[in-house]
């Protein structure tokens, strides 16, 4: 097998580490873009996303973790098809009274003691697969599949929510300084001043009896939107503060400057020439987020917060499960595994991410602990 | 030894952090171990007195003011504090539906054609507080039933002036008059009642210093009459009871049948998770929880505790859903009747796991009147052909239910029944500490159908009917008529039965009351319950008392020698 070069120009493998020449995505820490490595030779070398992915090829455990996310996602989205053509029923449909044949013996789904059916595998034809969760007698494996639907879609929504409004939140206070500064940052100070699990069950449980009424726009309380929303906006802060740290540095580089000098308007020099090379950084806070958004919806339909029953995601499943902890520890595990190796798979993936995309960057996304986020160097 | 296979190991690893994880911050506390001076533990059935019980909810009472609550919850935590003019015997079985005067010197006279109720105040009784108790103290707790728009006020509104002044809240009422000096208490009622003497025994009309804000006073415990006070309440976390000092000194002399307790002391906590409940009782850390064990482990304790420590209560109550009949889709008789064919009581029985017995009836076996009948046996088909009938389609309606297990999975049961009717259906799941205030409140959005359960005020089946079914017992907050039924034959036959004593006439209409309202379909009843009494090993079952109506009598529990 050949060796593998790092850098096709002079065949050297890039140095990285504690001080290595700075060689993350997009700018140096002088703020000059990195265009090429070029070799003396003349010829261009990789660009800095080539050299991100050559970074992230190498962390293997980065890909196995990548690997893992993406075989829940895909099982996740196949919910229906294990419902419909497997296991024949739906989330929510109840079995209590339901007997099931398998060959010669009669088993009942759920017992007059109130103990449901263990795991059959393949058993019953797919049915009852992980077994059923109660005296409902819900099928556990499709509840599971939809939960996990659910939990991702609140986890990854709530992180674009996040991310949106923490980087227009993070340009304008960066950028303008002042009072808008002022502003932004003091109510930015009023979300993060309430511990985030606290908000998330205050604003849960207010919103669960009627919902919520956005202009012309009325959400259910059993909408997932309104964990989702509710996630999204408990955890901007600590993604936008880091953002606004960012900002402030970038905006005292040249290339800022030649822009001012060049008549670039505001909204041209936040979005055009600040956003750009901040995407690193928002990258590896995006994936984090989405790990700690799980979490947190886990803990708060946990607590009754999330999402409403009869929907599952994987932290009501867990809090249904807690009833007959006693009796049948498995209805927990189960969700609890899911739910372990998802955040698992994306903290590992966003770790390799950080490490690929900016190795110098000490960011961590520490919402969850309720500690302040380093900033970025530089900054 | 054997390896624990590493799978398993990561599986249980992985549940332990995810549930950590899950649960961080929230969950049940649990209790550090008791020092309960009664501890012991000893075989003997003989009790001892003194000592410290710790006991467990699951959640708080509804509140702990005796003219507000209007649950077993409340009722059970203070029989040992307020005590009514009469009150019921503290026994068990048909002993304990049986009146006794309690601060009243004897049972009412009646009279003027059983519109007039006299009685006299016992001399010389005190509050917790040392201040006196005075006839006026009754009038006032009657009033502040109205003051505080309780879910008993219905009971009262015969008294002559009452109904001006529920309307009002001025003046007082007018058909109350007492004397300060003889302690006679004199009731005039507008029209005879046959269960006055019965409504006079609830806490509702136990007397309070007449100073006593006419507003919740949960957090901030009334002085007491009975043999114990509450001095700590905290909604939400738990409450205490000591010996009321001038009990045994005043009151208890006078009142040799209402037992004085044989603990010093009572502390009482909520803990939410019925199995950490179970727990505790085995390892004697609790010596009494007031709800039973939970579902998935009842039948483990019933085999392990039964006869020892544990023992099956039956109940006269009725477990049903309400449907509002007073808005779309449950204002259409073929919808109720619908929803009646479409549950299943028996899915319904496993659900509770045996803990409940299948009925479709408002009447419960045992109450007088109960007969038998059921006029929608389960069956889809015809529910889905009487749905098509109404010509109602793809409606969205709220299904309510609370928290507690199995009472939510009742609920998300009952949801997915009227799913597979056609209905867009959404499930509400609220703290039981406050669903029967919200779903009371007649102004909370959405109010559609939903679980509910009655457990018997009073031996008398005007009990399930007046308060729950009689349009004019709808009331703007604390309403108990969750139906909204409102229908004015039928509301009249419950006035004009109400009127009467309870003999085999009036059960026989009682009977035909019963069937006549299910034949409208008023509500979808699925079962009545069997609840339980579970103690530690050194708590004397034998000598533990469960009253019909108040459930477990704190005043009877005892440790052993």
């Amino acid at each position: 097998m050949p060796p593998e070069f790092d850098n096709p120009g002079t065949g050297a493998p890039v140095p990285t580490g504690a001080g290595a020449p700075e060689a993350g995505l997009g700018l140096e820490a002088d703020g000059t873009r990195i265009i090429a490595a070029d070799g003396g030779d003349g010829r261009q070398g990789a660009g800095p996303w080539t050299i991100a992915w050559r970074r992230l090829r190498r962390d293997k455990m980065a890909l196995f973790a990548l690997t893992v996310f993406l075989l829940i996602v895909a099982c996740c989205l196949l919910a229906p098809v294990w419902a419909n053509h497997v296991a024949h029923t739906g989330p929510n449909t109840t079995h209590t009274l339901e007997k099931l044949h398998e060959g010669s013996e009669t088993k009942e789904v759920v017992e007059p003691s109130g103990k449901a059916i263990g795991p059959q595998f393949f058993a019953a034809g797919g049915r009852f697969f992980l077994g059923a969760d109660g005296h409902l007698g819900r099928d556990e494996m499709v509840r599971l599949l939809y939960g996990g639907r659910a939990s991702l879609f609140i986890g990854i929504t709530a992180a674009v929510i996040t991310t949106i409004l923490a980087v227009v939140l993070g340009l304008l206070a960066g950028y303008y300084g002042g009072w808008a500064d002022a502003i932004i940052s003091r109510a930015l100070d009023v979300i993060w001043s309430f511990p985030v699990v606290l908000l998330g069950i205050a604003l849960g449980i207010a919103l669960a009896v009627g919902g919520l009424q956005i202009g012309p726009i009325h959400l259910k309380s059993s909408s997932l939107w309104i964990p989702t929303l509710i996630i999204g906006f408990v955890t901007t802060p600590y993604m936008a503060r880091p953002l606004r740290g960012e900002v402030l540095g970038l905006r005292e580089k040249e290339f800022i400057e030649a822009a001012v000098a060049q008549g670039a308007s505001a909204w041209r020099i936040m979005f055009v020439e600040l956003l750009p090379n901040m995407v690193s950084t928002i990258i590896v806070f995006f994936t984090l987020n989405i790990a700690n958004n799980m979490l947190l919806e886990a803990t708060l339909s946990f607590l009754g917060a999330g999402v409403q029953p009869p929907n599952s995601s994987w932290g009501t499943m867990i809090s249904e499960g807690f009833e007959a902890l006693y009796s049948q520890p498995i209805l927990t595990i189960i969700p609890g595994t899911a739910i372990l190796l998802t955040v698992l798979s994306v903290n590992v993936f966003g770790d390799g991410l950080r490490d690929a995309l900016d190795p110098k960057s000490k960011v961590r996304y520490e919402a969850r602990a309720g500690t302040t986020a380093a900033e970025p160097e530089g900054v | 030894m054997k390896k624990l296979p590493f799978f398993i190991l990561v599986a249980a690893i992985a549940a332990v952090l995810a549930v950590g994880l899950a649960a961080c911050g929230g969950g049940s506390g649990s209790t550090s171990p008791t020092t309960s001076e009664g501890g012991g533990g000893g075989a003997e059935s003989e009790g001892k007195e003194g000592g410290t019980l710790k006991g467990a909810y699951t959640s708080f009472p509804d509140y702990m003011d005796p003219q507000i609550s209007y649950t077993a919850e409340g009722w059970t935590a203070m029989r040992p504090v307020y005590i009514p003019l009469i009150t019921y015997k503290h026994a068990s079985g048909e002993e304990g539906a049986e009146i006794i005067p309690g601060l009243a010197k004897e049972l009412p006279k009646v009279t003027n054609g059983g519109k007039t109720y006299t009685l006299f105040l016992r001399s010389g009784l005190k509050y917790s507080n040392g201040e006196p108790i005075k006839a006026g103290d009754f009038k006032y707790a009657v009033e502040r039933c109205f003051l505080t728009n309780s879910g008993g006020s219905p009971f009262y509104t015969d008294i002559v002036g009452a109904e001006q002044f529920a309307k009002t809240k001025k003046g007082g009422i007018s058909g109350i008059k007492v004397n300060e000096k003889t302690g006679e208490i004199v009731i005039n009622l507008v029209k005879p009642r046959g269960t006055f003497n019965n409504e006079l025994a609830l806490m509702f009309v136990a007397p309070i210093p007449q100073k006593t804000p006419a507003e919740d006073q949960s957090a901030h415990p009334i002085p007491a009459s009975g043999p114990y006070m509450i001095t700590k309440s905290q909604p939400g976390s738990g409450w205490e009871y000591e010996r009321n000092p001038y009990w045994a000194k005043d009151n208890g002399k006078q009142m040799p049948e209402i037992p004085s307790g044989h603990v010093n002391k009572i502390e009482i906590q909520i803990l939410r998770n019925q199995s950490t409940q179970v727990n505790e009782i085995e390892s004697g850390q609790l010596n009494w929880i007031f709800d039973p064990p939970p579902t998935d482990r009842y039948q483990e304790v019933k085999e392990k505790f039964e006869g020892t420590q544990f023992r099956e209560e039956p109940t006269i109550s009725t477990y049903y859903f309400w449907m509002n009949m007073k808005t779309e889709p449950f204002s259409n008789q073929k919808v109720r009747e619908a929803v009646n064919y479409a549950i299943d009581p028996a899915a319904l029985e496993r659900i509770y796991t045996g803990q409940i017995k299948g009925t479709q009836q408002i009447l419960p076996p045992g109450m007088p009147g109960y007969q038998k009948f059921e006029l929608f046996p389960h069956n889809m088909k015809k529910a889905k052909e009487l749905i098509a009938e109404s010509g109602i389609k793809d409606k969205e309606i709220t299904v309510w239910t609370d928290s507690e297990s199995p009472n939510n999975d009742a609920g998300t049961y009952y949801a997915g029944v009227l799913k597979e009717l056609g209905f867009n259906v959404e499930l509400k799941i609220l703290n039981p500490d406050n669903y029967f205030t919200v779903i009371g409140n007649t102004s909370t959005p959405n109010l559609d159908t939903g679980f509910s359960d009655w457990f018997e005020d009073y031996p008398h089946p005007n009990d399930f009917f007046d308060i729950l079914l009689n349009g004019e017992s709808i009331q703007s907050t604390n309403n108990q008529n969750f139906s909204q039924t409102n229908i004015p034959p039928l509301n009249e036959k419950i006035s004009k039965l109400a009127g009467e004593q309870l003999g085999p006439q009036q059960e026989k209409e009682y009977a035909g009351l019963d069937k006549e309202f299910m034949e409208k379909a008023v509500w979808a009843p699925y079962g009545t319950r069997t609840l339980s009494l579970f103690v530690s090993e050194n708590i004397n079952l034998e000598t533990a008392i469960w009253n019909p109506t108040f459930e477990t009598e704190l005043t009877s529990l005892e440790f052993k020698e």
